[in-house]
């Protein structure tokens, strides 16, 4: 069952096609993260799908009901979190969530309960200062209160993590998966590292078509195409092992990878034997979610 | 209904807290005291400047002040406080497109017409108040000092000048649903008076015109009939709930 469900979606700003006839699936109960570099749409698709974008054509229903831009009633299915979320500044973090409560039609009790909860959950509940002083990773983690408080299907976060320090990533990282019990979560992002560690489905989405999308593990295991690194012990033997193996990419002075699908290592390695290399390390590597990107971007 | 108030009372609080209500409020109140203060004082500066009035031939003789001079100050300072309300509220809309803040709101399910509906209430209070705070007080200080039955058809003349200032502010709202920078509201709202003030100069066109309400001091002077008004009158009324009409379906379409 998808919770958001993109078909045929296209958008163009002026001349300049930004989305082209993107599909997307968000499976409940996922952690899904939406990867693409800056400018490939992801922004974009958001909000279309929050009704904040007029799309050129294609249809999105959250939790099986339309989209119709302008008009956000199948809002009260989402909590959002823009990449720099915006607060009225001159209310604290309470005040601000009552308020959302109030415009979202949250029983006050419950409001109140739920705002004490969540402002515990992202770290505020001692924070008595207007948002005016917050600092960017204080405003993420409202965003996220702010978001979650009506107890949305999908929590949409763009960016979440792109403007923030170490500290303030690792902190708004183990929020999100905190609240994976609660809700379905879509983030967007370019930090690949943020991706493994928290989804649990990906996809990729370049110039505003979705190239791979599903299962983190399907996909890292259906791209399972196995490379290794050899470490020589002098730079001039890998200079000869790059002569005898074209297909080898050069890693650094004395670092060589290749695929298994250009040479079997045992192949290499009678070649070492042969020569009498020295050899300080040879590593099987996994295949990053940064080689499967590269791919995607076809680089 | 509940998110409407809650929006609305986001707007009030941030009235007051970012301090515009103060300002405002001051501003207003120093009017209503200024305008019976320069119709009190101009005797005496006249009379410290007789000496050099007489220099260049002119003789000063007793002046006598009236409500009236009070009255007139009044229609002559009240566009200064109409624009410096414009000059502090113009920017109630453009604002948070700028900082992005109504995103979150309308995200959460807010309806976009009940933020046109609460800025355009907050203006409609915010003017309505200052505007009679300032009447009131100089109504006050006219009664002490003179007599205001010697201005006709005095509330009616006040009434003609809120109701241009509800007419203007019909325009602020509309402007700010149409355009996203303050400088566009300020533009399209005085590029309106000023096509409305070119109108005016056609006699025919005149009495047609909203900028007649304007006109407070051919009221009190007795200059005009209260009935020459009422065109202008209905057509202002007509055209300000149009502009507010207006504004609900195309913010239903801004781009955000």
């Amino acid at each position: 069952m998808s919770v958001l469900r993109i078909e045929g979606l296209c958008k163009s700003f002026g001349d300049k096609e930004v989305l082209k006839d993107l599909e997307l699936s968000v499976p409940e109960g996922s952690v899904f993260g939406l990867v693409g570099k800056n400018g490939a749409g992801k922004t974009t698709t958001m909000k279309i799908a929050l009704g904040l974008l007029k799309a050129d054509a294609g249809e999105i229903a959250l939790d099986g009901e339309k989209v119709i831009y302008g008009q956000t009633a199948s809002n009260r299915h989402i909590g959002y979190l823009p990449d720099v979320p915006e607060f009225y500044s001159f209310m604290t973090a309470q005040e601000y969530l009552y308020f959302c409560g109030d415009i979202s039609g949250i029983e006050k009790s419950e409001a109140k309960k739920r705002s004490a909860e969540l402002l515990d959950l992202v770290g505020l509940a001692g924070e008595r200062h207007r948002i005016k002083g917050f600092s960017r990773g204080m405003k993420q983690r409202l965003g996220i209160a702010q978001a979650l408080l009506g107890k949305p299907k999908l929590l949409i976060c763009d960016e979440p993590t792109s403007a923030l320090d170490p500290v303030g990533r690792k902190e708004i990282l183990e929020i999100l998966s905190s609240v994976k019990e609660q809700t379905t979560v879509l983030f967007s992002t370019h930090i690949l590292s943020d991706v493994e560690r928290i989804c649990t489905d990906i996809a990729f989405i370049n110039e505003g078509v979705i190239h791979t999308q599903g299962k983190l593990s399907d996909i890292k295991s259906k791209r399972r195409t196995n490379e290794y690194f050899l470490e020589t012990e002098r730079a001039a033997d890998v200079q000869k092992l790059s002569e005898a193996f074209p297909k080898a990419v050069m890693r650094g002075a004395n670092t060589l990878s290749f695929g298994e699908r250009d040479y079997s290592l045992f192949e290499v390695l009678g070649f070492v034997a042969e020569n009498k290399i020295q050899l300080l390390k040879v590593e099987r590597a996994e295949p990053s979610l940064e080689s499967l990107f590269m791919e995607v971007l076809g680089k | 209904m509940k998110s409407l108030v809650a929006f609305t009372k986001k707007e009030r609080v941030e009235q007051a807290r970012s301090g515009k209500l103060l300002i405002i409020g001051i501003m207003f109140v120093l009017m209503g005291v200024m305008n019976p203060a320069i119709a009190k004082m101009t005797p005496w500066l006249l009379e410290m400047l007789s000496e050099s009035l007489e220099k260049i031939g002119m003789t000063v003789t007793q002046i006598s002040v009236n409500a009236l001079d009070s009255w007139q100050q009044f229609y002559k300072n009240i566009p200064m406080g109409l624009i410096a309300f414009l000059l502090i509220e113009g920017g109630i809309f453009t604002k948070e497109y700028e900082s992005g803040t109504l995103v979150l709101s309308l995200t959460k399910g807010l309806e976009r017409y009940k933020v046109v509906v609460s800025k355009a209430l907050v203006l409609i209070a915010l003017w309505t108040v200052g505007y009679w705070l300032c009447f009131v007080i100089t109504y006050g200080y006219n009664a002490c000092f003179w007599d205001n039955s010697v201005a006709q058809n005095l509330i009616l003349s006040a009434v003609n000048w809120w109701v241009f200032g509800l007419f203007i502010l019909s325009l602020t709202v509309f402007f700010s649903v149409l355009s996203k920078s303050n400088s566009a509201v300020f533009g399209g709202v005085g590029g309106s008076v000023l096509a409305l003030y070119i109108i005016s100069l056609f006699p025919k066109l005149k009495e047609y015109s909203p900028l007649m309400l304007a006109d407070g001091n051919s009221l009190i002077f007795g200059l005009k009939e209260i009935k020459a008004y009422s065109t202008a009158v209905c057509i202002t009324i007509v055209l300000s709930a149009l502009c507010f009409a207006a504004s609900i379906p195309i913010f239903n379409k801004k781009q955000l």
